[in-house]
């Protein structure tokens, strides 16, 4: 043990240093100085070659890049051509002419553009006086002098263009006018002017029409020499949504994504981390946080939404491996904006969203179907029927047995309180109110929601400098009348050319939340209510629901005689108490150093550090039901009255928690092309990450808010104490609760990627990741994290010649990712507690000695196609994968006769595959001035399934209730397992199949007896987003589909069975229960007709406390969960610009959206359980650019 | 300018440098909240886990008693439940016992937790050779506990004459994972929980540092109960006079009934009242809970059991209170709190020894302890010296006190076995209910209960044979 880590740590020196080494070699080494290849010669040899071919050709002959546009080239004929020693500019001249294009050089670029016979501008013809001009020098954002760019008045047409120092000059007639300058391939740019100025602007490459590129995080490659999966999501692409949060960003974009699971190409870990790993600006973000039992829950980063410029998701081993341990649920990696060059940008952009209350009654059982259900309760009660029905009927009243108003009616009338005549008037006018409580939930505990959200974006940028800030505010008002909150963050970014080779880049996001929650659900009020219950009385006052209503004689008669505290709950003061406030602070800094030593090697070397605080509290009112029913259940008697333990009092709750991250960087990236033809990309580096996670909680009693004043209470007492009201567990976390974790990691890194000739590319990554929460001594830390892929661009190949396929491009990769368990150690550990009772330490073992704990690898080959058809118009990737993950921390039953018959403890030896494939089709099917239509469809189609594990639930109900603890081989690792369903039986109780096959009304409790009914995990998601611009008016819709998984119905027609402390076991219990119940089962014979069990109770003979139990494990309560969603509509305008210039707008839109318009289902249960039935957002938005 | 800008940027670097080298021990660090146990103390805590060590449920032996009162929905939910309250020759129990294995579990997580500590106290950090002594006593006793409590549930009855060839509980002594273990017979486990007792009387102490922990006089209040089970009346009388020769106090439920008289006798308010049976009853030698580790209210009573206390014994109205609640009608429990239904208590010795001077002859030295018992908690007004003519009767008088009083716990259902051995003593239990008649005869195989299915399928590395047929 001691061996191995002195080496390891010797080794990590060595590293350390030869990376140093090599940086200072670099230093002093390399020349910043650029040799292009001027008056370069040129052989050629291409016969039926495209002109992109060519271009591709020369390009790799000479240090010139091309630009064009693919339409105006694709079109042109192909080119047959053999020439030695040529200049560039003679083959160009020949080839283009003939083809109606020219070419311009500047610099180490060659411009195509289809030929100007001449020039359609009118050059200054001014109709009007001239007053004066406006004179200025274009730019290439490499500082190169544009030639040829052309400016124009914007409104009047009066036009001009760049010579060949890239000046202009322009007479115009007013003092302030607006230029809008273009150039191919580059975008455009509204500059507005004021008379006699001297303007300097740079015109940024198109992206969209240039090489795209994808970013990883560590560094950012060109798509055509890329090998591995990814999909980006651009601005243009998100900007038809409303930013909610990330999620929803990606939904229907990325084939493979599923938002509601947050899951990437499917469940890759049984007990790791299973969402993805998000990047922001080069640097992983992991927003950790303890709940408050101590679980530790992942949750998506904190950023302004608007800022994000592009989103791009990394699925496969070649695309994500870089990032190591952390790496097998795929990665997000999003790049916030940066400011344009030349020009001071600023935008606003703001949105109101509607999400009107809604609840779903129609599926619920009403007022009347209740109350034939309670008069059936008491016909079918055989107690009721004989000589001792009054004394029956006064015991179950005097006990509260049944607690709802129909019953009581009932029983008051066997019991002689009340004549036949009262009792039935009752019952009808209960039966009368439809669904009251509901509608008084609505009316006075619900409001319509209301999101508000404001963002305003400024940068500036020269030539040495971009800066960029943001500021976005949401506001937010929910449907629980008191939940709120209120958020505003802060995007600071500049980076700095300090001089040609050193680059600086500085940015921090600051972000505060204050937030409202409600702690009182008027739907869960601490009572049982029925849809004939209400929330105010007839006379307006608040309904109360009074202790002697639910609580048995006895029980109050140990209330009044103790004088404890009031037990009444009325909801509607309820609500307004306790409130959870909360307030949440992040930061993030981070700076980048970046040092270019010759054109090919860079060394950048980057730190973050995060820092994050959330404190919350819940002050809970002394008048509140809460701190009467807790202070009641300590109450203990006492020589001279009642003792109470807990002083009558508020109770404050306090719960703080820090999270601190720091994340250094260093990397040596190498880019060059030998020979013209072959090129090699490299990066090595070294990455250290630490996470600290500090929480804590504490409660005070009897707190005073004003005089910040509390009561010391007896924790060792009340820890013993069982109260009068028979209740009571005290424990340390009524007091306070602490946490902590520190995990670190340190990394070594590379990358490295060879293509020849750009037609083919073999790229590989290997990553060593060494941590801590695996101790000191574990061999499977020095296994790397590796990927190897390959791509090939057919449609470089000269023999390639299929005129209407732009693109092609077959990629291949393989390699292997990780995931980490947090909550697993190689060693036995234990943990430890005061024994409040004998006052001495006790401790139980947490985890057994498990000294192979090691990563989880998923291994995982992608095959994929990328394809642009029809000059582009059509644009596809298909792709296929196999993850098959090993090593998988898989839970093992733990040995009964060992010690470890609850327990389940995780080794690694789970094997889980997922298969699938995924496509994106991008079609611009209609594309004109006025109209354009495009649609882009995805289908993602994934197969899970456990290869291997040895666990099997210890007892039946475990394998039902948790079936992701007991994966079973062969299915998917997300299932719903049933009993098989074998129909009523003719006294119209459920039945299922036991293990032997026979029909039986008990639990089979039998794990044979148990079937597979399903995956829960959509085996199909799709997306199809149409799009059509008509001149300013855009509309979009997505439509999402998610197929194929299975849901467990529990939403069913049939009273639960719940402990029922007066019967002293488990019983019916009355409360609100689906419609279908009106179809159950009456007579015999009805079972032939439906599937709907009768309603029987614990004191009929037939009464069975299985019902219950097998009903709701039926097979035929797992049902398709298969749904089509209109998850965004959108419909916006673009104002005129003539208009706009008028109050000094460049741009600015009107957006209207529907969120879940519409959610289509196999059936109402599904279409209830998917969560169809709640009410769509409206979103009003408007955005502004100055 | 660019020169000194490289020095700089140098500088910068090798500031980098040596700080990530300085972070030899950054890997080192152990998470906070947990740790691996090493010294003594860390060890011994483990023994101190009430939920984990010190909790012991033998539900279906007080539901095969007819002690407790089980509501019909509870017995239509659990089979096996029914099939132990009406002892049902039908019911294959073996099948049916799919989700009742806390017994097993529990028992078994116990002794692994003492294996482990006896595995670790010669290693153990931060301790003197006594320590280390004293805590591994103690983890024997509480091992041989769970070991008597295993055996007398899922094995035959000891009877010196069949013990070695009747099939034993599995015996498991190490605490690795994958340890591998035998099943012995039953004389084979006795002899393994005689071995730990001898092993560990000498080095427990006098006063342990919690009542959670054995002391001498439970090391020999132990050995009797264990000697008793086994008919040696002599070594289970002298360590029973051994154990009351520390510690000899009675409870006096009189006086508890008194001070609570009020809320005790109101025959409408069901208002609980604290459990006097907690760490710090004067009786406990050690305590040790039953199937709660917390604090929790007793099993109600059937109502035909009631009829079975003395009239005036003041622990049963302590206890209980007769309530009627729709159709329903039993003994509510009024006490609240902790009940020391695994430890050893002085009652049990007291009638112990009562028991095995009546065995000797010496009735009237019985009947005098058994007496000295009865003081504590037969209402004064209703209090009577018990004689008895012969040695029956004296056993007579000494059993129904012994199974009120150990009501609950594993006691009075080993009691019922011993005595099923005997054809003076032996009983067939009887009820009517609904009109039906009911019974379980002394010889039935319903008083070995059969191992859980969960203990038998993942049954790890050694194999276990039920001791029952159903």
């Amino acid at each position: 043990m001691k061996h191995e880590f002195s080496s390891s740590k010797s080794n990590k020196d060595n590293g350390l240093k030869s990376i140093f080494c090599l940086v200072v070699f670099f230093f002093f080494l390399a020349s910043p100085l650029l040799l292009y290849a001027q008056n370069a010669k040129i052989n050629v040899s291409v016969e039926n070659a495209s002109l992109k071919q060519l271009f591709a050709i020369i390009e790799r002959q000479t240090k010139y890049t091309f630009s064009y546009r693919d339409v105006e080239i694709d079109s042109k004929e192909s080119v047959t051509l053999k020439v030695n020693k040529q200049t560039v500019a003679t083959v160009l001249r020949d080839v283009l002419t003939s083809r109606r294009l020219q070419y311009t050089m500047v610099g180490n670029k060659i411009l195509i553009t289809p030929r100007q016979e001449k020039m359609i501008m009118r050059q200054e013809t001014p109709k009007k006086r001239v007053i004066g001009k406006v004179k200025g020098t274009i730019y290439e954002s490499d500082g190169q002098p544009l030639i040829g760019a052309t400016i124009r008045e914007e409104g009047t047409g009066v036009g001009t263009a760049t010579d060949v120092n890239g000046v202009f000059s322009l007479s115009i007639d007013k003092e302030y006018t607006t230029l809008l300058i273009s150039y191919i391939g580059k975008k455009d740019v509204r500059q507005r002017v004021k008379i006699g100025a001297n303007v300097k602007v740079v015109l940024e490459d198109d992206v969209q029409n240039l090489k795209d590129v994808v970013v990883t995080g560590y560094q950012t490659i060109s798509k055509e020499r890329a090998t591995g999966s990814f999909t980006k999501i651009t601005t243009d692409q998100l900007e038809q949504k409303r930013y909610s949060n990330l999620s929803t960003m990606l939904e229907g974009e990325i084939a493979g994504y599923n938002a509601s699971s947050n899951l990437i190409r499917g469940t890759t870990t049984m007990n790791g981390i299973t969402n993805p790993l998000y990047v922001i600006d080069g640097f992983p973000i992991e927003s950790t946080r303890y709940d408050q039992y101590g679980r530790l829950e992942e949750s998506v980063p904190n950023l302004n939404l608007e800022d994000i410029e592009s989103i791009t998701v990394l699925k496969d081993a070649a695309a994500a491996s870089i990032y190591g341990a952390r790496a097998a649920n795929g990665v997000v990696v999003i790049v916030t904006k940066k400011a344009k060059k030349n020009k001071i940008s600023v935008s606003f952009s703001s949105s109101l969203t509607l999400h009107p209350y809604y609840f779903y009654k129609g599926r619920l059982a009403s007022s009347s179907d209740m109350i034939d259900l309670e008069k059936e309760w008491a016909s079918s009660n055989p107690n009721l029927q004989g000589a001792n029905a009054a004394t029956y009927a006064q015991s179950i009243l005097d006990n509260n047995a049944y607690t709802t108003q129909g019953i009581k009616a009932i029983l008051n009338y066997y019991a002689g309180n009340t004549t036949k005549n009262v009792s039935d008037a009752t019952l009808a006018n209960l039966a009368s109110q439809g669904y009251h409580y509901y509608d008084d939930v609505a009316k006075y505990a619900k409001r319509d929601a209301l999101y508000q959200q404001y963002n305003l974006a400024f940068g500036k940028a020269s030539d040495q400098n971009n800066f960029m800030g943001s500021v976005s505010y949401r506001n937010n008002k929910f449907n629980d009348k008191y939940s709120k909150d209120n958020s505003i963050g802060f995007d600071l970014k500049n980076s700095l050319d300090m001089t040609s080779w050193l680059k600086f880049d500085i940015g921090t996001y600051t972000y505060f939340k204050n937030a409202t929650n409600q702690t009182f659900n008027a739907m869960s009020p601490g009572f049982t209510y029925m849809p004939y219950d209400r929330l105010v009385n007839d006379d307006g006052s608040y309904y109360t629901s009074t202790a002697a209503s639910r609580l048995s004689k006895s029980t109050m008669s140990i209330i009044n005689s103790n004088g404890l505290y009031n037990m009444d709950i009325t909801p509607l003061d309820e609500i307004g108490r306790n409130l959870n406030n909360s307030r949440d602070f992040i930061n993030r800094v981070y700076g980048k150093l970046g040092i270019t030593f010759a054109p090919f090697l860079k060394y950048d070397l980057m730190c973050q550090y995060e820092y994050a605080y959330d404190k919350s509290n819940t002050l809970y009112d002394k008048n509140s039901y809460y701190v009467r029913n807790m202070v009641n259940s300590y109450a203990t008697a006492g020589m001279s009255g009642t003792v109470y333990n807990i002083p009558y009092g508020n109770i404050y709750y306090r719960e703080n928690q820090t999270s601190k991250a720091f994340t250094f960087r260093q990397q040596l990236n190498f880019d060059r092309t030998f020979a013209e033809k072959h090129n090699v990309t490299a990066l090595f580096g070294q990455e250290v990450r630490q996470t600290k996670l500090d929480y804590d909680n504490n409660t005070l009693y009897n707190y005073d808010p004003d005089m910040l004043s509390f009561s010391l209470v007896n924790a060792a007492i009340l820890a013993n104490t069982y109260g009068l009201l028979g209740g009571g567990s005290f424990g340390q976390n009524n007091i306070a609760y602490n946490r902590y974790t520190d995990d670190r990691f340190i990394s070594f890194y590379g990358n490295a990627a060879y293509s020849y000739d750009d037609k083919y590319m073999i790229t590989g990554s290997i990553r060593w990741d060494r941590s801590n929460l695996w101790g000191t001594n574990s061999k499977y830390q020095k296994k790397p994290i590796w990927s190897f892929g390959a791509g090939w661009n057919i449609d470089r190949e000269s023999f390639f010649k299929v005129s209407w396929v732009n693109r092609l491009k077959l990629r291949f990769s393989y390699g292997i990712g990780g995931n980490i368990a947090k909550n697993a150690a190689p060693y036995m550990t234990a943990s430890y507690s005061q024994n409040a009772g004998v006052n001495a330490l006790q401790g139980y073992i947490v985890g057994r000695p498990n000294p192979n704990l090691r990563w989880e690898k998923t291994a995982t080959t992608n095959i994929g196609v990328d394809f642009s058809l029809f000059n582009n118009r059509l644009n596809g990737t298909v792709e296929y994968y196999n993850k098959m993950g090993t090593d998988l921390l898989a839970n093992t039953m733990g040995v009964p006769t060992e010690g470890f018959g609850y327990n389940t403890y995780m080794i690694n030896n789970g094997k889980m595959r997922n298969r699938g494939v995924e496509m994106t089709l991008s079609g611009n099917i209609i594309h004109s001035r006025n109209f354009d239509f495009n649609a882009t469809a995805t289908y993602s189609y994934n197969k899970n399934k456990v290869v291997y594990v040895n666990v099997k639930a210890p007892v039946y109900y475990l394998q039902l209730d948790y079936p992701s603890a007991y994966p079973i081989v062969g299915n998917p690792y997300a299932s719903v397992y049933a009993y098989k369903w074998a129909g009523l039986n003719n006294k119209g109780l459920p039945q299922v199949y036991d293990g032997s096959g026979q029909a039986t009304v008990d639990d089979p409790q039998t794990l044979d007896a148990i079937v597979y009914a399903g995956t829960t995990e959509p085996l199909t998601n799709a997306s199809l987003n149409l799009m059509l611009r008509y001149k300013s008016f855009d509309f979009s819709c997505l439509w999402v589909y998610r197929g194929g998984h299975k849901l467990r119905n529990t939403d069913l027609p049939m009273l639960s069975n719940t402990y029922n402390s007066a019967l002293m076991g488990y019983a019916a219990s009355f409360a609100p229960v689906n419609k279908a119940i009106t179809n159950r089962w009456r007579q015999a014979g009805d079972e032939l007709k439906t599937n709907v069990p009768r309603a029987l109770f614990p004191e009929n003979s037939d009464y069975n406390s299985n019902s219950s139990t097998i009903y709701g494990y039926a097979d035929i309560n797992v049902i398709d969960a298969s749904n089509l969603r209109l998850a965004n509509l959108s419909l916006s305008y673009c104002l005129p610009s003539q208009l706009l210039h008028k109050i000094y707008l460049s741009n600015a839109k009107l957006q209207f959206n529907v969120e879940n318009a519409l959610t289509i289902a196999k059936s109402k249960a599904a279409k209830y359980m998917v969560g169809g039935y709640t009410s769509p957002n409206y979103v009003w938005g408007l955005s502004f650019e100055f | 300018m660019k020169k000194n800008i490289y020095i700089y940027v140098c500088v910068a670097l090798l500031g980098f440098t040596p700080l990530l080298s300085s972070c030899s021990g950054y890997l080192d660090n152990v998470p906070k909240g947990q740790k691996i146990p090493t010294s003594l103390t860390d060890f011994e805590a483990l023994l101190l886990s009430e939920y984990g060590v010190l909790c012991e449920d033998v539900t279906q032996a007080v539901i095969l008693l007819n002690d407790n009162y089980v509501s019909p929905t509870y017995l239509s939910y659990y089979p096996l439940w029914h099939a132990n309250y009406f002892w049902d020759n039908t019911a294959n129990r073996v099948t049916l016992n799919k989700s009742d294995e806390s017994t097993y579990y529990v028992g078994y997580g116990a002794i692994s937790t003492c294996n482990l500590v006896l595995e670790n106290t010669a290693s153990a950090t931060n301790a003197t050779d006594l320590q280390r002594a004293v805590v591994a006593a103690q983890a024997r006793i509480i091992r041989a506990m769970n070991y008597f409590m295993l055996v007398n549930y899922y094995s035959k009855t000891y009877n010196a004459s069949t013990a070695s060839t009747d099939g034993g509980v599995p015996l498991i002594t190490s605490a690795q994972v994958g340890a591998s273990y035998t099943q012995p017979s039953v004389k084979g486990i006795y002899d393994f929980i005689l071995d730990d007792i001898a092993k560990a009387l000498p080095d427990l102490p006098d006063k342990a540092a919690t009542i959670l922990q054995a002391n001498k006089a439970t090391g020999y209040a132990f050995a009797a109960r264990v000697y008793l089970q086994m008919s040696d009346y002599t070594n289970a009388l002298a360590y029973a006079n051994k154990a009351l020769t520390i510690n000899n106090s009675l409870f006096d439920w009189n006086a508890y009934y008194v001070q609570y008289q009020q809320t005790l006798d109101n025959p409408t308010k069901y208002q609980t009242i604290p459990s006097p049976m907690g760490y710090t009853n004067v009786e406990n030698y050690n305590f040790r809970n039953g199937p709660s580790s917390y604090s929790t209210s007793e099993k109600t009573i059937r109502v035909d059991r009631g009829a079975k206390f003395e009239d005036g014994d003041t622990q049963f109205k302590c206890r209980w209170k007769l309530r009627t609640v729709g159709d329903q009608t039993y003994y509510y429990a009024n006490l609240s709190g902790r009940f020391n239904y695994g430890g050893m208590t002085t009652t049990e010795v007291y009638l112990i020894k009562a028991e095995c001077l009546a065995r000797s002859g010496s009735v009237s030295d019985a009947m005098s302890v058994l007496n000295t018992v009865r003081k504590t908690r037969i209402l004064a007004s209703k209090y009577q010296d018990l004689t008895a003519a012969t040695v029956p009767e004296a056993i007579d008088y000494i059993r129904r006190t012994k199974d009120n009083a150990l009501i609950l716990t594993i006691v009075p259902f080993c009691d019922n076995r011993r005595y099923n051995l005997e054809t003076a003593y032996a009983r067939t239990l009887t009820k009517t209910e609904n009109g039906t008649n009911y019974s379980l005869a002394p010889d039935s195989y319903m008083w070995t209960m059969p191992f859980p299915q969960g203990a038998i399928e993942n049954h790890g590395n050694g194999t276990i044979t039920q001791n029952v047929d159903k």
